[in-house]
């Protein structure tokens, strides 16, 4: 192709058109922070990580109190969250550490994309736990409420089903706007990964 | 110690600062999207550097780098290009002797070069540069063979750009 190789001659003569930086510049430069993906996929997972571990304690208490089977039983599920919290973060640890921007392109991207899925299982699992728990709580309540002993069934069913919609609707939001964060800030890295990934197909 | 690593890396950065600009020229439009990526790149670099060996030249581990950072780390996505601000960016015939019709057909060529998906422009880039198929395989992490083939389709899409009709 004639075109490119006049490019080529084109791109190689023109080393010294660019505005050249100076050292003390570089110096500068290098002491500034990283706006890259992989700092905000830190940041972000971070803060999901305190986040979701401090809902549990905004979890009231109180009304669990009367009910000794339903209380040890979120006890136990407290205890275990925390290690399989301790567990993801592990993971989240193990694959950031991962992420070399000297690897090959394509191992980067899969370095990243793994890390970033760790953090997905764990929201996912987090939201799951909640969804249990949230219909543990409702049936709970309207088991010890006074429409319960009223023996009228339309309308313990229609409790029930409002409260089950509307924390699906909170947990599906929770999980939309988690995409929205993470859809603009992998946009472009999963482009470029179905991309480069079509070539070896 | 950490003065000595900090002085070795700016000189060679600054010697070998071409790369990063070709890059940034490739993936970025307008001067301001040019000097960000360029930063983030020596960021980039200079987090890597302490684990430069040197047994491999710092430009050709520059390449790497500078190509990771421009394809996936580097967050900012470009807008569409600015045919003005294009031709007032690049000097290339400065120094050639006036030809109007390869100056055309450059221009033509740099703005289908810039059609180009990022993964497109980076195996044109390492053409461009001369690289050889076994180093544009190891860089990307594909088959070398398919690295030949993709380079091929690329051919291709350049020429339909240039001539869509096929005339």
């Amino acid at each position: 192709m004639k075109e490119l190789d006049l490019l080529k001659k084109d791109w190689q003569k023109n080393v010294n058109s660019f505005e050249q930086v100076s050292e003390s510049e570089i110096y500068k430069m290098i002491h500034k922070r990283s706006s890259s993906i992989v700092k905000w996929i830190f940041i972000i997972s971070i803060i999901e990580f305190v986040l979701l571990n401090s809902l549990s304690f905004l979890f009231p208490d109180e009304q669990m109190s009367k009910s000794g089977v339903i209380d040890a039983f979120i006890d136990v599920l407290d205890y275990l969250s925390y290690g399989v919290a301790l567990f993801f973060m592990y993971l989240f640890y193990k694959n950031y550490r991962s992420i070399s921007v000297t690897s090959n392109t394509k191992k980067l991207m899969e370095c990243i994309i793994n890390t970033r899925k760790t953090v997905k299982y764990y929201i996912a699992y987090n939201l799951s736990l909640i969804l249990f728990i949230s219909l543990l709580l409702v049936f709970y309540r309207v088991q010890h409420s006074p429409i319960w002993t009223s023996a009228d069934t339309p309308k313990i069913i229609f409790t029930c089903l409002i409260s089950v919609f509307l924390i699906l609707v909170l947990l599906v939001f929770v999980w939309l706007f988690y995409q929205l964060i993470y859809g603009i800030l992998l946009k472009k890295l999963n482009r470029n990964y179905v991309e480069l990934k079509k070539i070896d197909l | 110690m950490s003065d000595n690593l900090e002085h070795s890396f700016v000189k060679q950065l600054q010697e070998n600062q071409n790369i990063i600009h070709k890059i940034c020229r490739l993936y970025t439009n307008g001067d301001d999207a040019h000097k960000d990526l360029f930063q983030e790149i020596t960021i980039q670099l200079w987090k890597a550097f302490p684990k430069f060996r040197g047994d491999s030249k710092f430009s050709t581990w520059a390449y790497r780098v500078a190509l990771n950072t421009a394809i996936t780390l580097y967050r900012k996505t470009k807008r569409s290009i600015n045919t003005i601000e294009f031709e007032g960016r690049h000097h290339f015939l400065n120094d050639v002797e006036y030809d109007y019709e390869e100056e055309e057909q450059l221009k033509l060529m740099y703005k289908a070069v810039y059609q180009l998906n990022d993964i497109e422009k980076a195996l044109i880039f390492m053409y461009l540069e001369d690289k050889d198929y076994q180093e544009i395989s190891e860089t990307l992490g594909i088959s070398e063979v398919n690295a030949r083939v993709k380079m091929n389709r690329i051919k291709g899409k350049l020429k339909k750009i240039l001539n869509p009709l096929g005339i």
